[in-house]
């Protein structure tokens, strides 16, 4: 404490301590010089008198630091040194900040988007112990994984499990709002009473559902989000208690949630769904039906591992009076007396395993960029340290020691690297504001956590110290090295000496690793691509756009009760197909509830009359008349359905010519007349036409087989999903016209979706697009950072030979020798970095393998041709140096030195 | 540019224990401590000249001698030196240290 004081205090007096020092040297200098006078002049007295003493600034500070803060000082003198030599050299400033920040600023921005997502704590209460419950099936047709459980097992495991402390259910189903303005399709939750006490969460407003107890809640109450209380229910403070209507029924509101509150129901494979608006009362009570369609979500007690809560789950699950094999999973594709293995997943790794990937694969490559980026200034650095060779010498001759040199160096690259890192922190927050919103919906499960806070910040920090470590070392080791020993650099014509020739061959190692770590982004970048090319020019089967125009779709859902009837649904139906069919604009126009590319897919098992049953699998649409003709689906042998199929004639079928090669072998004709029957519900069905395959599901997934079947002879519960297809030229004018009809024929119904086709198709490969852009861009960036390297060194290097390139061209040597001369060099390190990189590349391009359609890891059109790039933009980047050589005047060159 | 090298270097740590034995005849300034030093040893300690001044600070932190501007013998103005009470209580740590150590060596090299 008194050595602070002191050394604080003498920071008063420094003047005056450096007045008496002086002094007292003078006088030590004087007395020497009168001493040693007997034998020499005066001039050389005093001159030896000085050498005896040492150098007086060294002197100065030795004397000075008992009483200071030596390595603050000598810091924030390097700091200003520093800044001085930044501002002396813009151009080099620039190059570098802008370098380092691109480097820092992508790097924070994908660490804060991957922290936010990936390991943020949810916004539970222990999150850590909450968990979700999925089942695994190994059968002969590999393992397969189900999310969901039937009511009567849940109800069943939530009775007798010991390891959680609460067990809750979840099932998305949206729902619309009437009676408040605009009819709106809300996301809706249905949940069971314990959901939020198993998240541990309390409403701000009103209170939780009730559970058990003296007076249970009935299933007529309803939570909802900050935001839908703050829009469609304008903020009313006394909202609890009131009544909304959803889904034509009166709900009580019992509790408001807090603005902060977070739930995103993730669906495994698909991505997660919206935030829902609103948490209704399990909907399900009495439903004893095989139908597994509840998620379940569990809260471990204190101690519990996930492997012991799976254990015991599984343990559960294979007793037959828990969970009744028929009830496991999802209808049809249950495998009965295969042993199931249950899991206890943890919340926050739930549903992420596709976009964990992904990030990490993100993080990765903008560390690469960083590194990349790291190696130019390193380089700059090199080249500016022979530059200053000059002034180093000099201050290794007034004294300074080679680690005082080396601490400045470092210092130097500290003080480049915070600068980047602060223009990289506001690169990264400016780009996290403006492309969190471009991000294709679903690919991020947790958007909410991803903000540039003192975490995000703290790793941007630890990042520029890394990077100033590796700018500031590779120019620090080579002063311990030998080019600037001993002052030896202080005389002239130094260009040629060994250590410049070391400090050439550095630069071009690091040029070439650079090039290495460039290729393998851009090979990275090129698979993507490729694999997008290939999954682009998938044909789905049908015409999204054509001669005829584009496909309209309007999705609505018909609510239960005011639909109960199927007739009433069919009525609907038919006559506003009729209405859209005579807009102006709409060539053709039909109906189908389960629409190409929409969520929606409904399979089922089927039988063939007189054969045994089909392994398949089918898809069910139920559609209307002109459906193939307005899609653009060939229809390959029969009829299409007409406006006869009604539920009073025949039933009848159009199989797909997957159904049809698999079921009847011997040409499409063999299938027409036969008879299928779907399992539910459970008629025989004429088969009357084949059609063309499609892909019902998406551009990377096998095509289905189809068994359609008239929307107007299906009575089940699926026709009230209705999307009104239309062929038109002019989409937008029809859609509008299209949703006016439907607000006529029913002013309380809401309309889920109005898009084109083409949107839709679009949309499927927003998440391959996505990644494909991300890692282009990051490998562009990259190209960049590294054709400047390559300029850089080749510039530098063509500098420094002017002399010897002189010499040459006095010698006789052509522009073109000149030429081939810089550009071999160049070449040299290109082949280097390609081979080094493409040694990479084939070891790492295996992580993209998931992401890859149609094309392997180690495809060779994308390695040739983005090496071959590669190749012409490093030649491309030296050939202006090279130019530059072939220009240099021999007789300048050497009048020069 | 490195120390230069002197034949008889001072074992590390003892420039400051003769500084203060110097200083326990009587005050000096600088140069008189480094003259003492050389006179005495008969010139075989020539200590760096410059390296005593930066001991001298060490030494005035440490508060084992005080300093003062006064007339020299030949009327000039130089900074005196004094030993202070804790500088004395060193000098004899220092020396006793010293004899030890500097026994102990005398012992390792006697033994053949």
């Amino acid at each position: 404490m008194a050595s602070l004081l002191r050394r604080l205090l003498f920071l008063f007096r420094r003047d005056r301590f450096d007045r008496d020092l002086q002094d007292e040297l003078r006088f030590h200098e004087e007395m020497k010089a009168q001493s040693l006078a007997g034998g020499m002049s005066g001039a050389d007295a005093r001159a030896a008198a000085r050498r005896r003493l040492g150098n007086p600034l060294r002197l100065r500070e030795q004397s000075r630091e008992p009483w200071t803060f030596p390595a603050v000082e000598t810091f924030a003198q390097d700091v200003r040194h520093a800044l001085r030599l930044l501002r002396r050299d813009p151009a080099f400033a620039f190059t570098a900040l802008a370098t380092l920040a691109l480097g820092i600023g992508l790097n924070t921005a994908i660490f804060s988007v991957a922290y936010g997502v990936l390991w943020r704590p949810l916004p539970y209460a222990h999150p850590d112990r909450l968990v979700m419950l999925a089942s695994t099936q190994r059968t002969e047709r590999g393992v397969r994984t189900f999310w969901t459980w039937a009511p009567v097992t849940y109800d069943a495991m939530r009775a007798r499990v010991t390891a959680l402390d609460d067990l809750a259910a979840y099932s998305s189903n949206d729902a619309p709002l009437t009676g408040r303005g605009e009819p709106l399709q809300l996301h809706a939750l249905d949940v069971s009473p314990n959901f939020f006490a198993t998240l541990g969460v309390t409403p701000a407003r009103g209170r939780a559902f009730l559970a058990g107890g003296a007076t249970p809640d009935d299933d007529r109450s309803a939570i909802v989000s900050d935001r839908l209380w703050r829009t469609s229910l304008n903020a009313d403070p006394a909202i609890v208690g009131q009544s909304v209507t959803i889904d034509g029924l009166p709900r009580t509101v019992v509790g408001v949630l807090p603005p902060d509150f977070s739930f995103r129901p993730v669906v495994p494979r698909l991505g997660a769904l919206a935030e829902p608006d609103i948490f209704l009362l399990n909907r399900w009570p009495g439903d004893t039906g095989r139908s597994a369609f509840l998620f379940l979500l569990g809260r471990m007690k204190a101690g519990v591992t996930q492997e012991r809560a799976s254990a015991e789950v599984t343990a559960l699950v294979n007793e037959p009076s828990i969970a009744p094999t028929s009830a496991l999973a999802p209808e049809g594709t249950l495998a009965p007396n295969v042993r199931t293995l249950a899991r206890a997943i943890g919340l926050q790794e739930y549903g992420t395993e596709s976009v964990r990937a992904l990030l990490l694969i993100l993080l990765g490559a903008v560390s690469f960029v960083l590194l990349i980026a790291c190696v130019n200034v390193a380089n700059l650095q090199v080249a500016r340290l022979t530059a200053r060779r000059g002034e180093l010498s000099v201050r290794m001759a007034l004294g300074a020691g080679s680690r005082r040199i080396v601490r400045q160096l470092l210092t130097e690259a500290v003080v480049l690297s915070l600068l980047g890192a602060s223009l990289g922190v506001l690169l990264a927050w400016l780009t996290i504001g403006a492309a969190l919103p471009l991000v294709p919906a679903g690919v991020l499960p947790r958007p909410g956590g991803i903000v540039v806070d003192g975490r995000v910040m703290a790793f941007c920090l630890g990042l520029s110290l890394l990077a100033s470590v590796l700018v500031g070392l590779v120019p620090a080791l080579r002063i311990s090295g030998s080019a600037v020993g001993e002052g030896r650099a202080l005389h002239a014509g130094d260009a040629r000496t060994t250590g410049d020739r070391q400090g050439e061959r550095l630069r071009a190692l690091l040029v070439a690793a650079q090039i290495a770590m460039t290729l393998v982004l851009l090979i990275g970048a090129g698979l993507l691509m490729h694999s997008f090319v290939r999954l682009t020019s998938v044909s789905p089967g049908f015409e999204s756009s054509g001669r005829d125009g584009v496909l309209q779709i309007v999705k609505v859902q018909l609510p239960p009760h005011l639909y109960a009837e199927p007739d009433r649904i069919h009525a609907f139906a038919r006559g506003v197909l009729e209405r859209i069919q005579s807009l102006p604009g709409v060539t053709s126009a039909s109906l189908i509830n389960s629409v190409p590319f929409g969520l929606m897919f409904i399979q089922t098992d089927f039988d063939v009359e007189g054969q045994p049953k089909p392994t398949l699998f089918a898809g069910t649409p139920k559609i209307d008349a002109g459906y193939f003709a307005t899609m653009g689906i060939p229809l390959l042998a029969g009829r299409d359905f007409t406006a006869g199929d009604t539920g009073t004639a025949p039933n009848v079928a159009i199989v797909s010519e997957r159904v049809a090669r698999e079921c009847f072998p011997g040409g499409a004709g063999e299938a027409l007349g036969r008879r299928v029957r779907l399992s539910d519900p459970g008629d025989w069905l004429t088969v009357v036409g084949v059609v063309a395959d499609i892909r019902q599901r998406g551009l990377d997934q096998q095509v289905q087989p189809m068994i359609y079947v008239p929307f107007q002879q299906d009575r089940g519960g699926f026709i009230r999903f209705v999307s009104f297809v239309a062929r038109t030229s002019t989409p937008a004018s029809v859609a509008e016209g299209i949703r006016a009809e439907i607000r006529r024929a029913a002013p309380d119904l809401p309309i889920e979706s109005t898009r084109t086709m083409e949107e839709a198709v679009s949309t499927s490969v927003a998440q391959p697009r996505f990644r494909m852009l991300l890692l282009a861009l990051f490998a562009i960036a990259a190209t960049l950072i590294a054709t400047c390297g390559i300029y850089g060194l080749m510039a530098y290097a063509v500098a420094q030979r002017r002399r010897e390139i002189g010499v040459r061209m006095a010698l006789g040597a052509q522009r073109r020798d000149v030429l081939r001369l810089v550009l071999a060099r160049a070449l040299r390190v290109v082949a280097a970095g390609v081979l080094l990189g493409l040694g990479g590349a084939f070891g790492m391009t295996r992580v993209l393998q998931r992401f890859l359609f149609g094309v392997t890891p180690t495809d060779p059109i994308a390695f040739t041709l983005v090496t071959l790039a590669l190749i012409a933009i490093g030649l491309t980047a030296a050939w202006m140096p090279a130019r530059r050589a072939t220009r240099i005047d021999p007789v300048a060159a050497l009048r020069a030195e | 540019m490195k120390a230069a090298k002197h034949k008889n270097e001072l074992l590390p740590g003892t420039l400051e224990m003769l500084v203060l034995k110097t200083l326990s005849i009587q005050p000096m300034h600088g140069y008189g401590i480094a003259q003492h030093l050389q006179v005495i040893s008969a010139d075989v300690l020539t200590i760096e000249e410059g390296s005593l001044y930066p001991a001298l600070q060490r030494m005035l932190v440490k508060r084992w001698v005080s300093a003062e501007w006064k007339i020299s013998a030949n009327n000039r103005r130089a900074r005196f030196y004094t030993l202070t009470s804790a500088g004395r209580k060193q000098l004899g740590v220092e020396e006793s240290r010293f004899s030890q150590m500097f026994g102990a060596i005398m012992r390792v090299m006697k033994t053949t």
